[in-house]
């Protein structure tokens, strides 16, 4: 059979130490108060300190992020100028390599006009000034 | 006169000065606090350690509450909570199932000293003690914190509907294990 609850009687079976309440009060306010005094003692960088993380990390990415803009960019400029460079280093060095083989062959050669007293390397010069092609220079030696 | 003042002075002056608004708070609910938690976790030291840790963590998340609309309610989330974390701690550190007086008091320090139960108010709270975690909260707020649905559901965060099936159940299972004996 079911006993009603209404039949038990409603006193609190519970006890407390003798002026638990007032005592227990007086702990909470002392420990909250010790809690905003450490509050109050935690510095700048401790209080901030996520701030701050959040913060290095916003900056650490800009910068990378210029940085690489940066390198990328000037790799970009770099990349143009080897070619020309190139070019033209390739042309003076065919021009170079050509004259010293032409002044080479030239003296081994013997001119027709010999003991005319007239330098061989000075014609050679002289008909590059005239814009005579190297190869037909050739040809006429 | 901590007694007396309501929530919404007690809330504006929290606002104006927190220490002084806090220390109403302190001495308007300790007491109400203390007797909800005793109720959950039956040994004076843990609703010692539960209560305190209440006021501390309300204490630190002050500042939330400036946004909620009534302070009785939080404070009663959070002591339940605190409750809840010392029932979990003390199953954990006990071998035996915690689902009645004994076992609370042989595993404590204290024992039995603050209790002072008759041998119906020992049955019922071996009673509430057999019932599932929620069904107890929901028990005890109600039958003896005569606490509303409305509020109940605040606190717990759960329907008022399903709060009312809870207590019924509740009712139900407790008279019959009273009944049984």
């Amino acid at each position: 059979m079911m006993k009603k609850l209404n039949e038990i009687p409603g006193k609190n079976p519970f006890k407390v130490p003798e002026n638990y309440f007032e005592e227990v009060n007086r702990k909470i306010l002392s420990d909250t108060s010790d809690y905003t005094r450490e509050v109050k003692k935690i510095g700048f960088y401790k209080r901030f300190r996520t701030q701050l993380a959040v913060a290095a990390s916003v900056a650490g990415f800009i910068l990378l992020s210029y940085s690489a803009v940066k390198i990328l960019t000037a790799e970009k400029k770099n990349l143009k100028m080897p070619e020309i460079i190139s070019v033209e280093n390739t042309e003076s060095y065919i021009n170079d390599i050509d004259l010293i083989t032409l002044e080479e062959n030239a003296a081994s050669l013997n001119f027709s006009e010999e003991g005319s007293g007239v330098n061989k390397n000075e014609i050679i010069d002289y008909l590059l000034l005239e814009n005579i092609q190297i190869s037909d220079i050739y040809e006429q030696l | 006169m901590g007694n007396n003042i309501n929530d919404n002075d007690i809330s504006e002056l929290l606002r104006r000065d927190l220490n002084k608004g806090f220390s109403l708070v302190v001495e308007k609910y300790s007491s109400r606090l203390y007797w909800h938690i005793r109720r959950l976790v039956i040994l004076h030291e843990d609703a010692d350690d539960a209560l305190q840790n209440t006021f501390i963590n309300a204490w630190k998340s002050i500042g939330d509450f400036r946004s909620e609309s009534s302070l009785f309610t939080w404070l009663y989330t959070i002591a339940t909570n605190e409750a809840l974390v010392l029932i979990n701690k003390r199953k954990k550190n006990s071998f035996v199932s915690l689902d009645d007086l004994d076992s609370h008091f042989t595993n404590s320090r204290e024992g039995s000293i603050w209790f002072d139960g008759d041998e119906a108010q020992v049955k019922l709270q071996n009673a509430i003690l057999k019932l599932p975690e929620k069904q107890r909260i929901v028990f005890n707020l109600k039958y003896f914190d005569e606490m509303t649905y409305q509020d109940m559901s605040l606190v717990l965060k759960t329907s008022e509907g399903a709060l009312k099936a809870s207590y019924h159940h509740a009712v139900k299972k407790i008279e019959r294990i009273l009944g049984g004996d």
